[in-house]
């Protein structure tokens, strides 16, 4: 049982906004060939994130961030495979900082109002983040100002020896809404585009703290056609479950 | 179905057409280099047929949701659907025989 399942299912009353990205462009002969949209299991790669997104939270908004073109086969999955759900649907843009903005964008009413505290921001190609990471990681950004998934490498993956640790990040990666809104509002004016989320925050508010929580290397990005294969393997040790 | 997807062999993102027996992925492969990926044999056999009867547990409840969502269209679909299950198997079968071999 991994550190995350170990912690009680309560749901977490932290008033967030999960933004889910998977506005990939992908699109050839009028379907879309965007892999979040792939079966992993029965059920779509998106939906999975989408649901353990949602699963711990009692107030959440849940933001879909698609490609305009996928608008119909978005409404189909949700009506699908997440009818229980309330889910808003946005338009992004060409780049993952461009998507992350104009989620930030519409939900600006509801952050400049204190409706959202939090905003968590996770890349819908990895479906195995369980829902105990997100409460996880909104917990401590409420507490810190930010927080994001990290796995220590491995020195013997690497062809240099450090003495310092080296962490790959993952997703999701929050923070607290006002501060994030902020720092892209003014990474828009600057023409500043950010790797990730916790790159413009950076940039912009370099005093926030900004703590690791120590994730599990089975929340994989699907990338390659091995990380299907992976994630069929996890879901299946899981019980099907999360 | 298709996706796009890293080839580790082209280095890039590329189209891949992707082979599923039911739930599972059987092979994926690259439409530039051609590079084929597959799950182990045996493996997938396993896992197959361990989730069949997970399947098949859960189809009335996965029904019952299509027929609330709307009902009409699943009521229409549905001698098509039962019909053709046998042959979806079929191929299922064969897409895992066929790797096997």
């Amino acid at each position: 049982m991994g550190k995350h399942d170990t912690i009680a299912d309560m749901k977490s009353g932290i008033k967030a906004a999960l933004v889910v990205l998977a506005a990939g462009s992908a699109t050839r002969f009028g379907h879309s060939t965007n892999k979040v949209w792939l079966p992993l299991s029965g059920r779509r790669i998106i939906s999975r994130s989408l649901i353990n997104a949602a699963k711990n939270f009692k107030q959440a908004r849940i933001i879909l961030v698609i490609n305009p073109d996928d608008e119909a086969l978005a409404q189909e999955v949700i009506k699908r495979e997440m009818a229980g759900l309330k889910i808003e649907v946005v338009y992004g843009g060409v780049t993952r900082h461009e998507s992350e903005h104009n989620a930030l964008i519409y939900l600006a009413p509801a952050i400049n109002s204190g409706d959202v505290e939090v905003v968590l921001i996770h890349d819908g190609a990895r479906p195995l983040a369980t829902p105990a990471l997100f409460v996880e990681i909104a917990d401590a950004a409420h507490l810190y100002g930010g927080a994001i998934p990290t796995i220590a490498v491995d020195p013997h993956e690497m062809d240099m020896v450090r003495s310092d640790t080296v962490v790959r990040v993952q997703t999701p990666q929050g923070f607290i809404a006002r501060q994030l809104l902020e720092a892209y509002t003014k990474a828009a004016t600057d023409g500043f585009i950010g790797t990730d989320t916790a790159a413009c925050m950076e940039k912009y508010f370099p005093e926030v703290k900004t703590v690791a929580i120590t994730a599990d290397a089975s929340n994989v990005k699907i990338t390659y056609p091995q990380d299907l294969a992976i994630a069929e393997h996890v879901l299946a040790k899981r019980g099907y479950k999360d | 179905m298709e996706a796009e997807l890293n080839c580790a062999h082209c280095h890039q993102e590329t189209l891949h057409e992707l082979v599923y027996a039911g739930r599972l992925l059987v092979s994926t492969t690259c439409s530039v280099c051609n590079t084929r990926v597959e799950h182990e044999t045996n493996d997938l056999w396993d896992i197959y047929l361990k989730d069949l009867p997970h399947r098949i547990a859960t189809k009335p409840i996965r029904m019952w949701r299509s027929f609330k969502r709307s009902p009409s269209k699943s009521f229409w679909a549905l001698p098509k659907a039962t019909f053709s299950k046998p042959f979806k198997m079929l191929k299922e079968y064969r897409n895992l025989k066929k790797k096997s071999d």
